[in-house]
């Protein structure tokens, strides 16, 4: 038996979850009351006078940009690992051998990282 | 599922890259007062074991018949890893050339005594150029040692570039030597900003130009469903998809013409060789423009040689812009290093000449090209390292007069690099130009060749001038003065002026070995 | 040869009919929603118990409607949208954030093949060869929601609650993408109900203890759950990410994260425990595993992970941040890698030698779980060590407090001894008597 369209249930579904949340979005304007207050739209802060922010946020710590980067190394390296790993059984010793030694290559980097403190919080 | 590695053939490459690895972990593991004299034994050993592999598969004993493999007699000619990578003469010669540059520039991007500070690079790269970290790093002679990976990463890149032979393993290879240089370029230890500014150049505009050639690719892709060289060259004999392949075609050349840096994608060459520390400038003007003009060869030659009627017209005027802008910009110029940078443009009209030519003569003339203009390129940039004052490079050309008479021995062998640049005879640049003319007259581009002999007497104008301004004038009263190096510059230095003198007194050997690598494997 | 081992067979998947398929979303999506309230609900209650209170019990039979009131109250408030807000950007984040955690749970299988109105369907939305990698996939698009939510708030502690998050979530997917490894080594499959499948002879969590535990953590982690709930960490952020979100769009948000908790658990469940199949004392029942009655043994086992989830949250402290990172960075991510080393090596040596190489991973396990416990010890004791030099350093600090170093008058830390007050001397230079104001005693305090 043939496959037909496995993805057109994941369409549908999608389309009840995403019309669910708009109708909730949309809905909110108008089941709740509205009263002004100047406060109430500031951003929010506790007890001080709200500064505006940037939107954004202005600047904020370099770490993050580490993590996204170090994030999108093992992220490819995963992927790689994936289709490895389902057909580990047709690749046999070669794919084996050139997995371990790309695991061994990544795994450099990561102690070169390690080593130079990326990956500390501090 | 049969895959086979050819160890063997692809040892030079494999070398380079693992001992960029083992010199990551070097520098994650070996406290810092060891790391700089093991990576810098480590890049030499495996320069040298790799340039040994180069040797030997150059000249091992080819099996079958010599008629079969294009007039070859001797050195390997295989399709190797699945047939995305041809190791044969053009490459191996090619790959030589890369290794024995990539020795001469390791010497200098390791010398510890021009600079009082310590070597061309920041001490700590991640400090803010003017701030008091970089102050104390400095003061504490804190030396930049992760020059050494990328130095290995990207030697690696430029020993697979030439000898890629699809173009996704060439668009890997482009990346893997290029992100070490936009990195390195702006490591500088003086003159931090313009560094950081000249690297963030390169960098963006060498991004762009790479998405240029994915997108070539992609286009020739598009019309021949492959990307192997041998393949598609078959394909496009057939397709009737030219409005496919043309633009590819294009694509893929302003990719590869932004490496080499030929007109008009040449913008970054000036700034990219100022702000960069000077040593790797004199590695990335002739390791770089090497590797890229051997992949132009073969990408020219293999894949596309069969459209060389499309193509030829726009590399004829590309080369025509390279040599005439090169050298009039050039006359301009009151920077050395910008004079040198726009002179290097112009050497790349020269050589594009060689590739036009589309034949055996024309390959050989252009390898031939590549090692003299590539020596001298390495000596010509060692020395402008040398002469300084109290801020650093003197690079201006005023305070270039009156060095002759300052530092004879210096002025003379950097007159020799400036004759040779200008192509006087007896040294190396006149052999080259001579044979990369003599093959385009022979491939129909006389009129090429005349456009290039008047550039060639534009540029020889003012290298003259620097020669006169070196020995005929007098030195200004605080100018600046020549710095005595260590052995590593002396070696360096003396190596390009002896492959120069050799090259344009005795070129035959060389000659010979250049007509003997046979063609392009398909 | 590519899907030898696996046993399912995929051509089931994408015939059903329209009605069938209508049903099916419906169904999941009613699940959901009821699994939602359920799951707070439950929380409350066990929360309570735990904090030796009784919990919410007024709506309902035991308080069951108790959640259902909570989102009828959060409709009917006042909507407020800050003024720094990028309009666009701030409505459209819990919208993304709730579509996708509804998507993950289409390739869920809930049981084998049942018949809905006279069709032969398997229970479960569909399946295709790469399903968890589309989990995988939908998840990280759920971190938009997030990251854009605390972006777009114009605030900066939803700014950095949003950043925070999604740095936890990047780095903990990294764990929870290597824990899934070793399974498609062993099931030779990317496909749930394949999985499932291959899962017939012995459940993953025996065979690779190591990827259950590695899996585990990190979704308590990719929930930003409690003890790893550091984007909301009220004493510090307010609420992270959906601080200046109200009404129903802060409702959804609180959907998404419940509705990603039961789809984490239901993908554990999938993954490792065999999914749909009944537990051992009740499989030797031989219907135990055919028609309607797998999905009870397969929401059993979500609700026990819910379970587990909610007991954590009564149990354990928060992390701190850098805590949290370096267990991520440090710990789950090389032992992973280095499990699936060891899982791929096993695995070769029983397809090429015949090995029975079941035994070698159990040893291999428990090999590596006592790495890690040295390790941690080791690391324990370290951290003894600087901590005892710290302190020391801070008592020869103490020797030297001055308490206007940082420009104005501060009291010393606890152990530290203050300075006798200027003034105070001067009084005592001059000859004065020794009483003095208690003003004076304050500032030298």
């Amino acid at each position: 038996m043939g496959q037909g369209n496995v993805y057109l249930p994941i369409f549908f579904l999608g389309l009840l979850a995403f019309g669910f949340a708009v109708f909730s979005v949309a809905a909110a304007s108008f089941t709740g009351p509205k009263r002004y207050n100047r406060a109430k739209v500031d951003a929010y802060e506790c007890g001080i006078q709200p500064a505006q922010a940037q939107l954004g946020g202005g600047r904020f710590p370099v770490k993050y940009y580490i993590t996204a980067m170090l994030f999108i190394i093992f992220d490819i390296e995963i992927v790689f690992l994936y289709p490895w790993a389902v057909s580990f059984d047709a690749l046999g010793l070669f794919g084996l051998i050139e997995m371990i030694i790309f695991i061994l290559t990544v795994l450099v980097a990561y102690a070169f990282v390690w080593r130079r403190g990326g990956l500390e919080w501090d | 599922m049969k895959v086979s590695v050819e160890y063997q053939a692809l040892a030079p490459i494999i070398i380079l890259l693992a001992s960029g690895v083992l010199s990551v972990l070097v520098e994650a593991f070996i406290p810092r007062t060891l790391r700089r004299p093991i990576q810098l034994m480590l890049v030499l050993a495996s320069i040298v074991l790799a340039f040994a592999y180069v040797v030997i598969n150059a000249t091992a004993e080819l099996a079958g018949d010599p008629l079969v493999n294009g007039g070859q007699v001797k050195g390997l000619r295989e399709l190797a890893a699945s047939g995305s990578i041809a190791i044969d003469g053009p490459g191996m010669v090619i790959q030589g050339i890369i290794l024995l540059i990539s020795f001469v520039a390791a010497l200098l991007l390791a010398e510890r005594q021009i600079d009082p500070q310590g070597d061309a690079f920041a001490s700590r790269s991640s400090t803010l150029p003017g701030s008091e970290d970089e102050r104390q790093f400095t003061a504490q002679g804190w030396l930049q040692t992760e020059i050494w990976p990328l130095y290995l990463f990207c030697v690696g890149g430029l020993l697979l570039f030439p000898v890629s032979n699809d173009f996704l393993t060439m668009f890997v290879a482009l990346e893997v030597f290029s992100l070490p240089l936009y990195l390195i370029a702006s490591m500088a230890r003086r003159r931090r900003l313009l560094s950081q500014e000249a690297a963030l150049k390169y960098f963006i505009l060498g991004a762009f130009s790479s998405a240029f050639f994915l997108f070539g690719a992609a286009l020739i892709y598009a019309a021949t469903s492959s990307v192997n060289f041998s393949t598609v060259a078959v394909a496009m004999e057939n397709s009737s998809q030219d409005g496919l392949i043309i633009p590819g075609i294009g694509m893929i050349a302003v990719g590869l013409l932004f490496k080499v840096g030929a007109v008009p994608f040449h913008q970054w060459v000036p700034d990219v060789y100022q702000g960069s520390p000077t040593p790797l400038t004199a590695f990335m003007s002739a390791a770089t423009k090497v590797a890229a003009f051997g992949a132009l060869l073969r990408v020219f030659y293999v894949a596309f040689g069969g459209m060389r009627w499309d193509w030829r017209p726009m590399m004829w005027v590309v080369a025509v812009l390279s040599m005439v802008i090169g050298s009039l910009l050039a006359v301009t110029q009151t920077d050395m290093k910008r004079m040198l940078a726009f002179s290097s443009v112009a050497h790349t009209g020269f050589i594009l000449l060689g590739v036009i030519s589309t034949s055996a003569a024309g390959l050989s003339s252009t390898l031939f090209y590549l090692l003299a203009y590539g020596f001298t390129s390495v000596g010509v940039f060692a020395i402008v390292g040398l002469v300084r004052d109290a801020s650093g490079e003197a690079t201006h050309l005023s305070q270039w007069a009156g060095l002759g008479k300052k530092s004879p021995w210096i002025a003379t062998i950097f007159a020799l690099f400036l004759l040779a640049l200008a192509g006087i005879p007896l040294t190396s640049g006149f052999t080259g130009k001579f044979a990369v003319f003599t093959a385009a007259i022979d491939g129909g581009a006389t009129p090429l060749v005349i456009v290039a002999v008047v550039a060639s007497a534009v540029a020889a104008f003012f290298y003259a001038r620097v020669i006169v301004l070196m020995f005929f004038t007098e030195p200004p009263v605080d100018g600046p003065s020549v710095v005595v190096p260590s052995a590593l510059t002396t070696v360096a230095i003396g190596t390009s002026a002896a492959f120069t003198v050799l090259l344009g007194i005795a070129p035959q050997p060389v000659l010979d070995l250049v007509i003997n690598a046979g063609l392009f494997i398909r | 040869m590519f899907h030898s081992q696996a046993q399912g067979d995929l051509g089931i998947f994408g015939n059903d009919p329209a009605a069938v398929i209508a049903v099916k979303v419906l169904g999941i999506f009613v699940i959901m929603v009821l699994m939602t309230l359920l799951t707070i609900w439950a929380e409350r209650r066990v929360v309570g118990r735990m904090q030796m209170r009784i919990g919410p019990n007024r709506v309902g039979p035991f308080g069951l409607l108790q959640s259902l009131m909570d989102g009828i109250k959060l409709a009917l408030k006042e909507e407020i949208i800050p003024k720094g807000a990028h309009l666009a950007v701030y409505v459209i984040a819990p919208v993304i954030a709730a579509t996708t955690a509804f998507l993950t749970f289409a390739v869920i299988p809930l049981g084998p093949q049942v018949s809905i109105f006279g069709t032969v369907t398997p229970l479960q939305l569909t399946d295709f060869p790469v399903s968890v990698l589309y989990v995988l996939a939908i998840a990280s698009v759920g971190i938009y929601g997030i990251v854009l939510a605390g972006w777009s708030s114009g605030s900066i502690y939803p700014l950095l609650g949003g950043l925070r998050s999604s740095a936890q979530m990047i780095s903990y997917e990294i764990a929870m993408g290597l824990s899934f490894v070793a399974v498609f080594l062993y099931a030779q499959s990317m496909s749930t109900s394949q999985i499932v499948a291959a899962q017939e002879p012995m459940w993953y969590i025996v065979l690779l203890l190591p990827s259950f535990i590695i899996y585990t953590t990190a979704m308590v982690g990719e929930t930003n759950r409690a003890p790893f709930d550091l984007p909301e960490a009220e004493g510090e952020l307010v609420g992270g990410f959906h601080t200046e979100y109200s009404s129903l769009k802060f409702a959804l948000f609180f959907l998404a994260e419940y509705v990603n908790m039961v789809t984490v658990s239901a993908l554990a469940t999938t993954l490792f425990l065999g999914g749909w199949r009944a537990p051992w004392p009740i499989s030797l029942w031989d219907q135990a595993n055919v028609g309607w009655w797998p999905m009870l043994w397969f929401f059993g086992k979500v609700f026990a992970f819910i379970f587990v989830f909610i007991w954590l949250r009564g149990t354990l402290p928060r992390l701190r941040y850098d805590q949290f990172m370096k267990f991520g960075w440090k710990v789950l991510i090389p032992v992973s890698i280095v499990w699936i080393l060891i899982v791929s090596v096993a695995r070769y040596l029983r397809n090429e030698g015949g090995l029975e190489s079941r035994n070698l991973l159990f040893a291999a396990s428990a090999v590596l779980v006592v790495v890690v416990l040295v390790s941690y010890t080791l690391d324990l004791r370290r951290k003894k060590s600087d901590e005892a030099e710290e302190q020391r350093i801070a008592i020869e600090a103490e020797q030297e407090f001055d308490p206007f170093a940082g420009g104005f008058p501060v009291p010393p830390m606890p152990g530290q001894v203050a300075q006798p007050s200027r003034r105070m001397k001067a009084t005592i230079s001059s000859g004065a008597p020794a009483s003095h104001t208690p003003a004076e005693t304050t500032e030298g305090n």
